[in-house]
């Protein structure tokens, strides 16, 4: 629960010719994460050398290449596929065989005849855009060529050109840009280019073409119509080819990949002559079946023996949750996996957030579109890690509603119960009445949860250095940790006994003992004092850390500030959209007073809509950072690594 | 007379209140304001890291949210400020 699962160190040793049902046996058990074998570096491991893939692993990738080839021409992708059920493996085999080949062959012509055609449609295009020009000027494209005494000059100038040479000019009409076409003798050349370049002529190449610019400009364009036609058709018959073969495929994928992993696992075992020796991690309570199945496997020619685990062994890191934890597993990877002699917190991560979240959205209306939204989505989102958020969304929508029975607050309208927690019912509007926000009563709350929040963090960083640290250290560290809680109940003590609060015990009125303080204060000041002495006996740097015990406990405080603002943009919205668009126009129907209702219908859907989406950001974006910032950096590190076993999840196969 | 200078008095102090009362609200305007744009230049800056920190490596997506949101804190202490200046 609190501590990830506990792992144990397998040494496997055997003899070569026992590779094949030793990994065999590994890779069906799924239990086993290996270790890979360094060269260098090892203890022990004089004489070692890193393992040969077994025969057949050239083939087999060459196989899985055209596998993904195929599989991302048809843009498939296994990880969005639900399987519809599972294919057995030696009939794959064969399959594979026969059908591979000719699926490949197909889509290599169709995509190849797909590719000449683009080609040729974007040839068409290219000439369209070359003749386009011409077609202000009514002649034909062959009159342009084939003189052995005259030069024609097309192009782009900026103001209309006389060229004084004999000469024929076609100019078109435009302000900035005209298209020129000049046809003159050669020998005059140099004086024409003298005068277009003062109209800073911009040569265009005059396309080899016959008939008239419109004629061909839509002969081509029939050319195109054509190519497209042909274009969709290859489309959809690949299409067809990738909805018939798209389970083969996947299929095809994982057994080649499992092939392929096996294939090379001897890679990542040390080898000596004929023995190869095997490291790895496998869960504490699954190790002696492991040992049991690979003695089954081989024979008995195996040793396996379990070694000692070291403290600074890297320990690969397996979640140990209840079900009802495990989403928030999510939570954990974002900001960092535990290390495997840390406390695993997510099982407080997983109530906590919900809490949060509801404390600050806190409406029954926002909750129950949010849970409506996660149910919806639960089908269309793929993925272990999609689903994860879902369930995460889907419990803080659960307690928004329940928190927002608490709050009495349905889409910013007060419910028909009275609030159980302090109010947030603010008066919007002109003719608002009622006593307005319960803020000191809100603030109290945020700050007493902060104040337990980061209580809990310090005790639980107590454990995590009682566990980790040894010797001196080990007692300054946990000594540091009471003083940090020490200072803070210290300081609450004081407040308690000088200013009387609203959800906060009143110790003002009790008898003065000591230079007219009273007894709860001298507590406090007590514990202040030892509750330093604590802090800078592990580090005196850390005094410049004393601020953050207000500066966390007050950030606590976004609960309230963050709702607040989701409870005023959702009333100003009911405001808008009721109070001034809607029941002035109820009284007396008009035709503009429809307009207005139908105006006011959209303000409350937008708006609505909008605070939805802020809600959820807000409140699950400020109680993530609650835990991330304030909570965890009391006692969290993290940089666990995955434990991740030899062997794959098959989804689309089977033996 | 009396009830004269009666009424002008009452007057002031009506006054008086609603400009205490239009003084805190401007309090708290500027309270809000001022730590909102101090929040939103913190968070440009960081924003921008953030975004091209993600593009070379999505893995950092956790902790530069993380760090994103951390000057929200700036701007929820002013809407604390302003809270309590109104209520």
């Amino acid at each position: 629960m609190l501590t990830p699962r506990q792992m144990s160190r397998l040494l496997i040793v055997a003899s070569r010719d026992q590779l094949d049902p030793v990994i065999r046996e590994l890779y069906r058990s799924h239990l086993f994460h290996i270790e890979d074998f360094v060269v260098e570096g090892r203890e022990g491991y004089d004489g070692f050398s890193i393992g040969k893939p077994l025969p057949g692993a050239g083939e087999v990738s060459t196989d899985l290449v055209k596998v993904r080839t195929i599989e991302n021409a048809f843009l498939i992708r296994p990880s969005e596929i639900e399987p519809t059920g599972k294919h057995l493996n030696a009939e794959l085999r064969s399959k594979i065989e026969q059908e591979l080949p000719a699926i490949e062959h197909e889509l290599g012509e169709l995509t190849g005849r797909r590719s000449r055609l683009e080609v040729t449609l974007k040839d068409c295009e290219q000439k369209i855009a070359e003749i386009l020009p011409f077609t202000e000027i009514p002649m034909d494209m062959e009159m342009y060529r084939g003189y052995a005494g005259l030069t024609v000059l097309a192009g782009y100038v900026s103001k209309e050109v006389n060229i004084p040479e004999p000469s024929e000019v076609y100019n078109s009409a435009g302000k900035a840009r005209r298209f020129i076409v000049a046809v003159f003798k050669n020998d005059r050349r140099s004086d024409v280019d003298r005068v277009l370049l003062e109209a800073t002529f911009q040569a265009v190449t005059i396309p080899v073409e016959s008939g008239m610019p419109r004629a061909r400009i839509d002969a081509y364009k029939e050319q195109i119509a054509k190519v497209k036609a042909e274009i969709d058709q290859i489309n959809r018959r690949l299409d067809e080819i990738r909805d018939r073969h798209r389970e083969f495929l996947v299929a095809c994928e994982e057994i080649l990949k499992a092939d392929i992993e096996r294939a090379e696992a001897p890679l990542r075992f040390a080898t000596i002559g004929q023995t190869f020796v095997a490291e790895g991690w496998v869960p504490k309570n699954r190790a002696a079946s492991l040992k049991d199945a690979l003695n089954g496997a081989t024979g008995g020619k195996i040793f396996v023996t379990e070694l000692t685990v070291g403290e600074h062994d890297p320990v690969p890191v397996e979640y140990d949750n209840p079900s009802f934890a495990r989403p928030s597993q999510l939570l954990m990877d974002t900001y960092s996996r535990p290390k495997y002699n840390e406390l695993d917190p997510t099982i407080m991560v997983s109530i906590v957030f919900p809490i949060f979240f509801g404390l600050i959205l806190g409406d029954v209306g926002y909750g129950i579109l949010l849970l409506v939204m996660c149910l919806g989505l639960r089908k269309f989102i793929k993925g272990e890690e999609g689903q994860q958020l879902i369930a995460v969304l889907r419990n803080a929508s659960i307690s928004s509603i329940f928190f927002g029975v608490l709050y009495s607050e349905f889409l910013g309208f007060p419910m028909p119960w009275p609030y159980l927690l302090p109010s947030r019912h603010l008066n919007i509007g002109a003719h608002a009445t009622g006593h307005g926000p319960n803020i000191p009563g809100l603030m109290m709350m945020a700050i007493w949860i902060g104040i337990v929040h980061i209580t809990l963090g310090r005790i639980l960083s107590m454990v995590n250095h009682s566990r980790q640290d040894h010797g001196s250290h080990r007692v300054k560290a946990v000594l540091a940790n009471a003083g940090w809680i020490l200072m803070i109940w210290g300081i609450l003590f004081l407040i308690w006994s000088m200013f009387p609060m609203p959800l906060m015990p009143d110790l003002t009125g009790l008898p003065p003992v000591v230079m007219g303080l009273n007894v709860t204060a001298v507590i406090g000041i007590a514990a202040l004092v030892v509750g330093l002495i604590c802090i800078v006996r592990e580090s005196a740097l850390e005094i410049v850390e004393l601020p953050s015990i207000f500066s966390h406990a007050l950030s606590y405080s976004r609960i309230v500030a963050v709702g607040l603002s989701s409870v005023a943009i959702a009333m100003v919205v009911n405001y808008i959209a009721i109070g001034m668009l809607i029941s002035p126009q109820l009284e007396n129907i008009t035709l503009v007073g429809v307009i207005f209702i139908v105006m006011g219908v959209l303000v409350f859907l937008v708006g609505h809509a909008l605070n939805t989406a802020l809600g959820i950001l807000g409140g699950g974006l400020h109680s993530l950072r609650l835990h991330y910032v304030e909570f965890f950096t009391k006692f969290y590190k993290g940089g666990g690594r995955k434990y991740s076993p030899f062997g794959l999840n098959r989804r689309f196969t089977e033996d | 007379m009396v009830t004269e200078v009666a009424a002008a008095v009452i007057t002031d102090v009506e006054l008086m209140k609603a400009s205490q009362i239009g003084m805190k609200a401007i309090a708290a305007a500027i309270a809000i304001s001022g730590t909102a744009i101090a929040a939103a230049w913190a968070e440009m800056a960081i924003g921008s890291a953030a975004v091209g920190a993600t593009a070379e490596n999505k893995d950092v997506f956790g902790l530069v949210l993380l760090l994103t949101v951390i000057p929200e804190t700036i701007v929820i202490f002013g809407l604390v400020v302003a809270l309590l200046l109104i209520f």
